[in-house]
């Protein structure tokens, strides 16, 4: 469980995280998605305490998060992969932080395996890894204290399709055992793909959020029929709106509706699907279009 | 999708679920302090950087500690003395592994995972300053093991003197002064936040001081208060008196305590 709450950053003559207040819940992973240098990482960092809020407050399972007892043990974060010691090897990072956090002495070669580095791989020094395998070392890492709570900063950047879907699966079996995910990303496709629910932030403001079900629902059918011309009467008589596209009819109606209008005109229909979903992408950008930025401060 | 490697990491992910639901066990208890001095000890020793400064300081003593055997007159070669010469070269390095280990979160960035795995900071700070000084008191120790071979090499085939005669004074000192000039590289470290510069400034500024001081005329009653050169010199040759000690209180102020608070102060401010 993860709460913010009117959480605003401001640095010397720029807003970087402006009122933002959402909250993650437990079994569920929430996506927060925004262009580059919309505040993602800003409000992800004072979420674990790293930064200071100008206003606002957040907590982590009820409490804030500089009051949790061994907070490693509550909260994995990954937050930038590439901030490990180049001159350590992948282990030894991890068994230092399981050391700290108190884990059993095994621990970091068990993290190591959910991530799938091998033995080997782990012996290497940090300074040799490729952003893949630090992500994955990240990951390790915040995995290691067997944590209720995930906190991960785009967490497949540098990962390859076929890493990105273990990542998938990675954080699904995380929160189908009751963990909290926030995620961010500033790719749609990789969030629509594994978010319950979404937080959209541009420029500082959260410009939308909820379930990604809701945010995703899209009224309206696609259908084709044997007689698109006579169901296309049928539709417009019962007060629907239909537009012809190239493979058949779109139509306000729902489902159910046009299903029934077919079958009292005795139309055979060959396909029948609700609209199909521009997604998370139109939605994203419809809203972030004019925050888009071109001059992103690193 | 050919990639064989890539393709048993998502099947090892389905296959059998790393969290099982309601596995959280292991009971979870407060960091104690000596946990966090210990692995920021470990993290000291566990990089190339820091293995090789060791390796650098254990190369040095070597080379001074044999010094006094092969140019030192028979009556010189005593346990006290071999001490101080092997201790001469961990005076001048071993601060640079406390620099170290305050930048290196820095210029690492290892500062977002210590700080997250221990927000309150001042409290790593202050686990980096017992370590490191716990580490130049395992160096002091393994140099009067080592010592106390030299000097019975000195008797069995040197047939010196060897006296085994503990100048306490002079060791005691030499330790403390260790402790301290640690305790200086951590606190530069910190104050300056990067290791170039923290390197610099730690052995510049002592030494600029120290020509200035010795240069201009008005300024050589203040440095006797102010140059930890000196102050720290009185220390080792065990010739400690009260006035001797409020001087190395009030250097070790300036070249400790301002640098500190300054690290702190930053620590506490920055964000990685």
């Amino acid at each position: 469980m993860i709460t913010a709450t009117n959480l605003t950053k401001r640095y010397r003559n720029s807003i970087a995280v402006d009122d933002v207040s959402f909250s993650a819940e437990p079994g569920r992973i929430t996506g927060f998605l925004g262009p580059n240098g919309a505040g993602k990482s800003t409000t992800m960092r004072m979420l674990v305490g790293l930064a200071t809020p100008t206003s606002g407050s957040s907590s982590v399972l009820g409490v804030p998060f500089h009051s949790l007892e061994n907070p490693g043990r509550h909260v994995g974060v990954l937050l930038d992969a590439g901030a490990q010691h180049p001159g350590r090897t992948g282990r030894e990072s991890l068994a230092l932080s399981a050391q700290l956090m108190g884990m059993p002495d095994g621990r970091a070669d068990e993290v190591l395996e959910i991530v799938g580095l091998t033995a080997k791989e782990g012996g290497g020094r940090i300074r040799g890894y490729s952003l893949g395998m630090r992500q994955r070392l990240g990951l390790a890492s915040a995995l290691l204290g067997d944590p209720a709570v995930l906190i991960l900063d785009e967490p497949s950047n540098g990962l390859d399709p076929a890493g990105i879907r273990w990542m998938r699966g990675v954080l699904t079996s995380f929160a189908a055992s009751g963990g909290t995910v926030l995620l961010s990303s500033h790719l749609l496709l990789e969030v629509e793909a594994v978010a319950d629910d979404l937080v959209i932030i541009g420029r500082g403001k959260v410009l939308a959020k909820g379930s990604a079900a809701e945010l995703l629902a899209t009224k309206g059918t696609s259908v084709r029929s044997l007689d698109d011309d006579a169901l296309s009467r049928a539709l417009t008589i019962a007060g629907f709106d239909v537009t012809r596209v190239s493979d058949g009819l779109s139509t306000s109606a729902p489902v159910a509706d046009v299903g029934r209008l077919a079958l009292e005109a005795a139309i055979v229909v060959i396909d029948l699907h609700p609209a199909s979903n521009a997604g998370l992408e139109e939605l994203f950008f419809s809203m972030t279009a004019q925050h888009g930025r071109e001059d992103v401060p690193a | 999708m050919t990639n064989p490697d890539v393709i048993s990491h998502s099947q090892a992910a389905s296959v059998d679920n790393p969290f099982p639901p309601a596995a959280r066990t292991i009971p979870i208890g407060r960091v104690p302090f000596l946990r966090l001095a210990s692995v920021e000890l470990r993290k000291q020793v566990d990089t190339r950087a820091g293995v090789w400064l060791l390796v650098t300081i254990a190369i040095i003593s070597a080379g001074l500690i044999t010094l006094p055997l092969v140019t030192g007159t028979a009556d010189g070669l005593t346990f006290t003395n071999f001490v101080s010469a092997a201790s001469s070269g961990q005076l001048f390095l071993l601060p640079l592994i406390g620099v170290m280990a305050a930048t290196s979160e820095w210029s690492a960035r290892t500062a977002l995972t210590t700080f997250t795995l221990e927000p309150r900071r001042t409290r790593v700070n202050l686990a980096k300053l017992a370590s490191a000084s716990y580490l130049g008191m395992v160096l002091m120790v393994v140099t009067l093991a080592v010592a106390a071979v030299f000097n019975l090499i000195g008797i069995v085939w040197l047939d010196t003197g060897g006296s085994w005669e503990i100048d306490r004074p002079i060791i005691l000192g030499t330790a403390f002064a260790l402790i301290l000039l640690v305790a200086q590289g951590i606190a530069f470290g910190l104050a300056f936040l990067s290791t170039p510069v923290a390197i610099v400034a730690y052995l510049g500024l002592p030494t600029v001081w120290s020509i200035l001081s010795f240069a201009i005329e008005p300024l050589s009653g203040p440095a006797e208060w102010l140059d930890m050169t000196n102050t720290l010199g009185t220390l080792m040759s065990g010739l400690m008196t009260a006035d001797a000690w409020a001087k190395l209180l009030v250097s070790v102020l300036v070249w400790i305590g301002i640098p500190l608070s300054i690290g702190l102060w930053r620590t506490a401010r920055r964000e990685p």
